[in-house]
């Protein structure tokens, strides 16, 4: 699945990034965001934009990034 | 010591995570009074300070805030560049203690350049409040043994101790190697930098240059462009992938009951990030702003026309007691002081805003209307990134325009570049309170607030225009960190607000002082010499060019053709024009209202007229200062004379539909 069909609280884990453009991939691995990295869905807003909490800090990311994030939810007390 | 004083001058860095208190820590060094704000973008040009300890000399550098050393965006490369060209002794890393685990990622790239680095913590009284620890023997092990000193920029704590590192540190050096990657990596790393070395000698950073080559990064490729040493493979993803599987262990290693807490931060953005209620919130807390602007401004405002009424007055009367020529007390009374002190009487107001401006940002809300807004700005085909600069366009345009630099795609910045001008600025204000509350009485606020939307939906849509136009877009791209939200520093915002109210200050004193004694000596001159008739001078004959052109729009005046001309100098000169054309020494008064406005009711001059003459001056060619900023930023003369064509034909468009549509209904 993507981050795009995420629900708000779960926690999920990276199984690869997949964006037309290099550029934010790169950007996104420098925040932290790689394979296997944890994160958990903060907020989202229907069909826009969400918030997820990665390492520590927490990060707006758009539709189309969300999209191209795959993940696995994996169980919170994991 | 005598000798300290002979001692080299050192040069010391300030690099860190956007949001990690970088700036604030900067300031309380040198007390330098720079803009701090709480999201990417802010430290666009490196600023300089200096400081002295222990009698020597120390050159400190701010850097823009980065999360990486790679060459993707503006702020790395200058950055970047800085520290390896601008022979920096020792690089001061400050880094956000309370998410230790994304700030060491830009560390353990500075350890690599091999220069000397010093760790700063800070904000170590979030990580207690939260129950966390940080093992500080094992951190500094972890990180090839470089000094790691708590600071708190806020509570202006370790300072000391830090500059103290400073001294003894940078003669001592650093290893280049904290990281040490898998046995392929490091053997590629090997191989590629004896290529180096035998094609370009002996090089200081050559493990630096030789990863980066690795990474195939663009700048450096340029730089050692030779066959042998550009690699095949791009490296780039096992590089990162290794750095974070090293801070993984660091964190596992140093950092004790991570996030033990709830944290607040959560709890607000539940209300503020709402999805339904957040725009909502947001309009609300805007219109809060414009509303304080407005009445408390007003309020503030009523000592300050006093004031100058009184200076006025006296200063008139101590020229003629002192026996001063006639026209040099009209220069200085009704040139100078009408001009400038009319404007001053606006600091107030203007005070507000950016105060209300200074809040939110240092909050941390800021960040979260990009979030929040995101939705709409996909609409227009821009992330809501693009929004920031827009709202910092209520205070000023030039520090708005250059903060399009966090967006990363030249299209997106030149779109919003576009239309941030639209958004009123605090320049423009002025001219909003004095024709409102001439024309509108007890509506005034609301007129003003009109004329804030009007911006608001001329840049949206542009927007939206230029989106149907050019197909590529950069909605849903949106890619911004959320800083933990804070009570605001008083520090902070009073350099913040001190700093604004002093550019204000400033253009009176300059600007606008310039500006008034070029429209005095246009208004009291023509071919003949000083004339006593104010419309046969100069000022007059280039306003009466413009009178046909501006009719339509309702402003067939020469004075307005002046007043507008003036305006491009600085938008509050129109207001100023409009007190040295009439002769009102007080423009800004009750008095003084009363006399332009009965003056101009004379000439047919209604409520009709002077809303579109505010359209006309929200729409029209911004000041002097944005023009030069948006010329510089886009490196492109045709653009900025393009975008300036557009906006006066625009302007005068909106005028004139105004004026004519408004006519047949008043």
């Amino acid at each position: 699945m993507t981050l795009y069909e995420g629900n708000i609280g779960s926690v999920y884990v990276v199984k690869g990034i997949h964006l037309d453009q290099d550029t934010i991939t790169r950007r996104l691995e420098a925040l932290g965001l790689n394979e296997m990295t944890k994160l958990q869905i903060q907020n989202r807003k229907r069909g826009g934009a969400f918030i997820i909490k990665v390492r520590g800090t927490r990060l707006a990311i758009g539709k189309r990034i969300a999209q191209g994030i795959e993940v696995e939810e994996v169980k919170e007390d994991a | 010591m005598p000798n300290h004083t002979k001692e080299k001058e050192l040069t010391v860095g300030f690099i860190g995570n956007p949001n990690c208190g970088k700036t604030t820590l900067f300031n309380a060094f040198t007390g330098a009074n720079l803009k701090v704000a709480n999201w990417p973008g802010v430290t666009v040009e490196r600023v300089e300070g200096s400081t002295v300890y222990k009698g020597r000399t120390l050159r400190l550098i701010d850097l823009p805030g980065i999360y990486s050393l790679t060459s993707y965006s503006i702020e790395e490369k200058v950055s970047r560049k800085c520290i390896v060209e601008e022979n920096i002794d020792v690089i001061i890393n400050v880094v956000d203690a309370s998410s230790l685990e994304r700030n060491l990622y830009l560390t353990l790239q500075l350890l690599e350049m091999g220069k000397p680095v010093i760790l700063a913590l800070n904000m170590m009284d979030i990580v207690e409040e939260r129950g966390m620890e940080i093992d500080l023997h094992r951190l500094p092990e972890m990180l090839g043994g470089i000094p790691v000193v708590p600071v708190s920029a806020r509570k202006r704590s370790g300072l000391d101790v830090l500059l103290h590192a400073v001294l003894h540190h940078y003669e001592e050096g650093v290893g280049d190697r904290v990281v040490h990657y898998e046995p392929e990596l490091e053997e590629a790393i090997a191989r590629t930098e004896t290529a180096l070395k035998e094609q370009y000698g002996e090089l200081t950073h050559s493990r630096w240059y030789a990863i980066k080559l690795l990474e195939q990064d663009e700048e450096i490729i340029q730089y050692y462009p030779k066959g042998a040493v550009s690699p095949e493979i791009n490296y780039e993803k096992q590089i990162i992938h290794q750095k974070y599987n090293y801070i993984d262990e660091i964190i596992e290693d140093t950092l004790f009951h991570k996030d033990s807490k709830a944290q607040a931060t959560d709890k607000v953005d539940q209300v503020l990030t709402h999805p339904v209620w957040g725009v909502p919130i947001f309009l609300g807390i805007m219109a809060l702003v414009f509303f304080m602007t407005f009445t408390v401004g007003d309020f503030l405002k009523g000592y300050f026309e006093t004031g100058l009424e009184i200076f006025s007055g006296a200063a008139s009367s101590v020229l003629t007691s002192l026996g001063v020529a006639a026209w040099l007390r009209s220069l200085l009374v009704d040139g100078i002081i009408a001009g400038v002190g009319g404007i001053l009487t606006f600091l107030p107001n203007i005070f507000i805003l950016f105060l209300a401006l200074a809040f939110l940002e240092d909050s941390g809300y800021m960040a979260r209307v990009a979030y929040i807004m995101d939705g709409i700005m996909s609409m227009l085909g821009l992330s809501g990134k693009a929004f920031l600069p827009m709202v910092l366009g209520f205070g000023c345009t030039v520090p708005a325009v250059m903060a399009t630099r966090a967006l990363e795609k030249e299209k997106d910045r030149k779109r919003t570049i576009l239309i941030t001008p639209f958004m009123s600025c605090s320049a423009r204000l002025p001219i909003y309170v004095l024709f409102a509350d001439m024309f509108f009485g007890k509506y005034a606020m609301l007129a003003a607030y009109s004329l804030y939307l009007a911006g608001v939906l001329a840049a949206i849509g542009t927007a939206l225009v230029l989106s149907r136009i050019d197909k590529e877009r950069a909605e849903g791209t949106l890619l911004i960190e959320l800083p933990e939200y804070k009570s605001p520093n008083a520090r902070t915002i009073a350099i913040y607000v001190w700093e604004k109210v002093k550019d204000y200050l400033t253009k009176a004193g300059t600007t606008i002082f310039l500006a008034s004694i070029i429209l005095w000596f246009l208004l009291n001159f023509n071919f003949h010499g000083m004339t006593e008739q104010v419309s046969e001078s100069f000022g007059a004959g280039i306003g009466r060019i413009l009178e046909p052109i501006l009719k339509p729009a309702g402003l067939g005046m020469w004075q307005i053709g002046v007043a507008l001309i003036s305006g491009i100098s600085a938008k509050e000169v129109v207001v100023s024009s409009f007190s040295v054309l009439f002769g009102i020494g007080n423009i800004n008064s009750a008095a003084g209202m009363t006399e332009l406005s009965s003056m101009l009711s004379n000439v047919g001059f209604t409520g009709l007229n002077a809303y579109a003459l505010m359209i006309f001056c929200l729409l029209y060619t911004p000041c002097v200062a944005t023009i030069a900023t948006i010329k510089k930023e886009t490196h492109s003369v045709k653009w900025t004379l393009g975008m300036l064509l557009f906006q006066l034909v625009f302007a005068w468009l909106m005028a004139v539909l105004v004026y004519q549509i408004g006519g047949i209904f008043f």
